[in-house]
């Protein structure tokens, strides 16, 4: 592994940009900050080539604080092709709101940077630090419409709980310093491994970590914030909060509980059960109860968390790096089809009288046609139906879980994603099936309507949906590639 | 092996497969916005699939039981899975049934469709490609993608296109279907993975190598299960029948004319293709219990459908009888059973098809199906009520007509094996006779009950267009059975040769079944 800043690069590009963004704002006119997304979405591209330049070999800096290797290069480019996708939805509806401001793009690159830290972090303290840069740019994203009180609420709530959860984790995280004398990843897994430890300690600073994490990444039973605060946020920001954190905490997850807890696994899976089934049984079954498409994604987002921790499950019981290759691969079809999900409301926000209710979606397939046909490509995509990511994504991570002999976890995670297949359908249903009611439909307004980036967003997703379905293999490569060389093992 | 580049020189399977869809995406691609194009689109796509698919007959060595126009190249190589595609004798005849029917629905829906025609087409187009792709995957996964592809466009068939009560009936016809096939996943995946030859190799979802694979008893019961379950939902087997009314009802008439004429042979064709070959030891212990639900799906489905108030219902009722027969036949065990149950589904499709059509073209001109509001109708619609008492008569089993043979073949099978399920099954054809022709009478003689139909026309052309070939093909198949039964044979018999050890090795398991039932004798 070689010593070189080159191991912070990309994250510095983005730095430089959120300054640039942050400082040119003040004095550009109105009409002048039309472009300034395409100032964070321009330097997403360089930050990725070189994450992709750097691909072949191992960086590491800040004293072995952070590294950049396979594993972080796939999650870099993920993260980094999420954070441009965020920004392609966003412009039009900042104008709309009149919060049209380059402190927005800023605040998504600086917490890209946090998420990228977090995924590329071997030591606890980096970790930690990326974690708040992360926290804190979203927290001040979903309350990025200051004058909506809706979305105050949720960055409040966000807010408070986040840093609960922040305090829980740190608090985990001491205890595996106080235990193992180290903050390296690496030499604590060592320590743990070495089984002199004493074992009443590790299981608290399990619970302790899962415990912060499940709320990080919304996993029952710290889920209840998922909802409100997507529900509140401006969903050009909900989109992106409802994936790029959950990306990089399962970046991390899969490093704290694979690599540096791998040997502690009897302790930490019947845990991950119990939680990865009540994450499937509130999300699925609450989600059913939703009349608010915000509200129902959210606690979709809850279910598909469930899956993932199944995965995770599997990877901490095998030796394969199946399990955590089937997370990688999950993570990337959830963030295409998820945020495209979130880019439809955007659309229909843009052009319409629209409050997020299953009811204005009544008869969309005549007055929108195409996103109609792009919200249906999504939520088969999202239940899982073949030849779209979803399907494949899903197929790919029970697999990891019948190959680490949990066959029986398997089939309830298929079970309750015939459960979720109904609400996904429910919205086909009022698309398709239904009648326009004239007081409650979308209608569209003047001065609303297209905005070709936002267009081009939802075509892009809507194209990677459909081409991880049908052509998986670089992707699921590039997945199995990357696992293969977490922490340069 | 039968490559595509000896046979044809070209990927007749993946182009027929893919045509329909290619057509589709021209649709809505460069056709938006202009309604007099989808119609014709349609016909010429469908059209071209039926002449591929001809030709693919044609060309078919209907001397082996080997694969044929075998495309194979690797599709997802770290999972084992490729894109293998192939076809035997089993699935020749009933790829011909899809694209004849595909053909058939574009004329029969040509007026009745007014509201977003360009869907409506497109859907259908979709679907061929995701059934003929499902009769023609070698590969587990491929399977799986196409099987769950057909999915949905069918849902979009009955939820918008359909009648009054479509969504619930379209939302139930989905989720039965899904609650079914993702269980076989997990079994999919879970056979994939205990055929690896070590733990470091990919898992194994090509059939080719799947076939000799050889799995505990308990592993090869609980995927035959999942598997079994799946298929059943779609054939449908009795007491998994229910999603099959309301689909029947609600669908408009093309989309019951596939769903009963190709989607419900989906059951039987995974069952024979993947249940028998892949799980032998538990086929042959399920093998009792099945008969017993297949007589009891005769028997059920036939009394259901003596009581039926809905033309429509009655004949979608009287498909889960049928279907007893080609459960009743593969259970059998035995080539003449086998070829029997695959006789019946042909024919099935053919008369149950040209049923549905028929209750779609009254329906236009009547603007009911009440069987109760009907009667006399044979004076005002003469070729109506001959097609009618054809495709009816083929429906109960007259001889020389297409339904005799197979059920006859199917009967024959089981009678083989245990002559008081024949008995009672054949029971079951006495009854087809009672409904269809009590259906018959109060819908066609009796007296007129309105004048006004008599300023009605009868069948047109393009109606009768549509209706002639399915009756040819019924007339065919029941007058010289053996062009459709030669292509059939050798992967019939291969199939039972395949299986036959294992029965040996059971025993007469349901002789010991009803001693056990009759308590200690």
């Amino acid at each position: 592994m070689q010593h070189d800043v080159v191991a912070i690069v990309p994250e510095l590009m983005l730095v430089a940009a959120a300054l640039v963004l942050l400082l040119i704002d003040p004095f550009l006119p109105a009409k002048g900050r039309r472009g300034l997304s395409w100032l964070g979405i321009m330097a997403c591209l360089p930050a990725a080539a070189s994450v992709w330049l750097a691909r072949s070999q191992q960086f590491s800096t800040f004293s072995h604080g952070i590294a950049l290797d396979g594993f972080a290069v796939f999650f870099k480019i993920l993260l980094l092709a999420v954070a441009a996708l965020a920004m392609l939805l966003s412009e039009k509806h900042l104008a709309r709101n009149g919060r049209l401001l380059g402190d927005y793009y800023a605040l998504v690159l600086l917490a890209t940077v946090g998420m990228m830290v977090m995924a590329s972090a071997i030591d606890l303290a980096t970790f930690f630090v990326g974690l708040e840069l992360m926290a804190l740019s979203s927290y001040l994203l979903a309350g990025f419409f200051r004058h909506q009180l809706r979305s105050i609420e949720a960055s409040l709530k966000y807010f408070l709980t986040g840093s609960f959860a922040s305090a829980i984790l740190l608090f985990g995280m001491a205890l595996l310093y106080g235990l193992t004398g180290s903050t390296n990843y690496q030499q604590i897994s060592i320590a743990i491994g070495s089984g002199s430890l004493d074992g009443h300690v590790i299981v608290i600073a399990v619970v302790l970590l899962l415990g912060g994490f499940a709320f990080k990444v919304a996993a029952a039973p710290f889920h209840g914030w998922a909802p409100d605060v997507y529900q509140g946020a401006p969903t050009p920001a909900a989109a992106f909060l409802s994936v790029g954190p959950k990306i990089a905490a399962f970046a991390a997850i899969i490093k704290f509980f694979t690599i540096m807890l791998g040997s502690e696994q009897a302790r930490w899976v019947p845990l991950m059960i119990v939680v990865a089934i009540a994450t499937m049984l509130i999300g699925a079954t609450m989600a059913l109860l939703q009349h608010d498409l915000k509200r129902m994604l959210a606690f979709s987002s809850i279910a598909h968390v469930g899956y993932l921790l199944l995965a995770l499950i599997a990877a901490g019981q095998s030796h394969s790096n199946f399990g955590s290759s089937a997370i990688l691969f999950y993570l990337a079809a959830y963030a295409a089809m998820n945020m495209g999900a979130f880019g439809v409301l955007v659309f229909l926000a843009n052009s319409a009288r629209f409050n997020d209710s299953l009811d204005e979606m009544a008869g969309l397939a005549r007055r929108f046609p195409g996103a109609a046909g792009v919200m249906a490509v999504l939520m088969f995509s999202l239940a899982g139906i073949p030849p779209t990511a979803g399907f494949l994504a899903k197929f790919y991570l029970f697999a990891s879980v019948v190959d680490a002999g949990y066959a029986w976890l398997a089939v309830i995670g298929v079970l309750f994603s015939v459960v979720s297949a109904f609400y996904y359908l429910r919205v086909i249903v009022y698309m398709y099936m239904r009648e326009p009611e004239p007081e409650v439909a979308a209608v569209m307004e003047p001065g609303g309507g297209r905005s070709w980036d936002l267009s081009l967003g939802l075509g892009l997703a809507t194209a990677v949906v459909i081409v991880l379905g049908v052509l998986p293999a670089p992707v699921l490569n590039a997945a199995q590639d990357a696992v293969a060389k977490i922490l340069g093992s | 092996m039968y490559s595509f580049q000896q046979q044809v020189g070209f990927p007749i399977l993946s182009v027929m497969t893919f045509l329909p869809t290619l057509g589709a995406l021209a649709m809505l691609l460069l056709m938006r916005g202009r309604p007099h194009l989808y119609k014709y689109t349609a016909l010429a796509t469908t059209g071209a699939t039926f002449i591929l698919s001809l030709a693919m007959v044609w060309k078919f060595d209907q001397y082996t039981a080997d694969f044929q126009f075998i495309e194979k190249v690797n599709w997802i190589q770290r999972l084992g899975a490729s894109y293998h595609m192939g076809v035997d004798g089993i699935s020749v005849l009933l790829i011909l049934l899809t694209t004849l029917l595909s053909l058939i629905i574009i004329p029969a829906s040509w007026n009745y469709i007014k509201d977003r025609e360009l869907g409506f087409f497109a859907s259908f187009l979709f679907l061929e490609t995701g059934m003929l792709g499902t009769f023609c995957a070698r590969d587990l996964l491929l399977f799986y993608v196409f099987w769950e592809i057909m999915l949905i466009p069918m849902y979009f068939i009955i939820g918008v296109w359909g009648g009054p009560r479509r969504v619930y009936a379209a939302l139930k016809f989905f989720l039965f279907t899904m609650a079914g096939s993702v269980l076989m996943l997990v079994a999919i995946v879970g056979i994939a993975y205990l055929a690896r030859p070590n733990q470091y190799a990919a898992p194994v979802f090509d059939l080719d190598q799947l076939q000799h694979a050889v799995f505990s008893f308990p592993v090869q019961m609980a995927a035959f299960l999942a598997f079994f379950i799946a298929f059943a939902i779609k054939v449908p087997m009795w007491p998994l029948h229910t999603w099959l009314p309301d689909a029947h009802v609600e669908a408009p008439t093309a989309g019951s004319v596939i769903l009963a004429g190709v989607l419900l042979k989906m059951g039987g064709y995974g069952i024979i293709r993947f249940c028998i070959p892949l799980f032998p030891d538990a086929v042959v212990t399920a093998m009792p219990y099945i008969l017993i639900l297949s007589i009891i799906a005769i028997i059920y489905g036939a009394l259901v459908s003596l009581v039926q108030k809905d033309l429509k219902k009655l004949v979608a009722y009287s498909s889960v009888s049928h279907m007893g027969f080609v459960t009743g036949g593969i259970f059998a065990f035995s080539v003449i059973g086998l070829e029997g149950a695959l006789l019946v589904m042909f024919s099935h499709g053919l008369l149950t098809g040209a049923l549905f059509l028929m209750v779609g073209f009254m329906y236009e001109r009547l603007h009911t199906r009440e069987i109760s509001a009907m009667g006399g109708l044979a004076s005002p619609f003469p070729v109506m009520a001959a097609f009618l008492l054809f495709f009816t008569l083929g429906s109960l089993g007259l001889p020389g007509l297409s339904g005799f043979v197979g059920e006859f073949l199917s009967l024959l099978g089981l009678f083989t094996y245990n002559k008081a399920m024949a008995v009672v099954a054949a029971a079951g054809i006495i009854m087809a006779a009672a409904y269809l022709l009590w259906m018959y009478l109060r819908v066609m003689f009796v007296e007129t009950r309105d004048e006004k139909w008599f300023r009605l026309s009868d069948l047109n052309l393009r109606e009768i267009a549509s209706l002639a070939p399915l009756a040819g093909l019924a007339v065919w198949v029941g007058v010289y059975p053996d062009t459709f039964i030669n292509i059939i044979q050798p992967s019939a018999s291969h199939l039972i040769n395949h299986i036959s050890p294992y029965l040996a090795q059971h025993g007469d398991f349901l002789t010991r079944f009803f001693a056990s039932l009759g308590g200690g004798r």
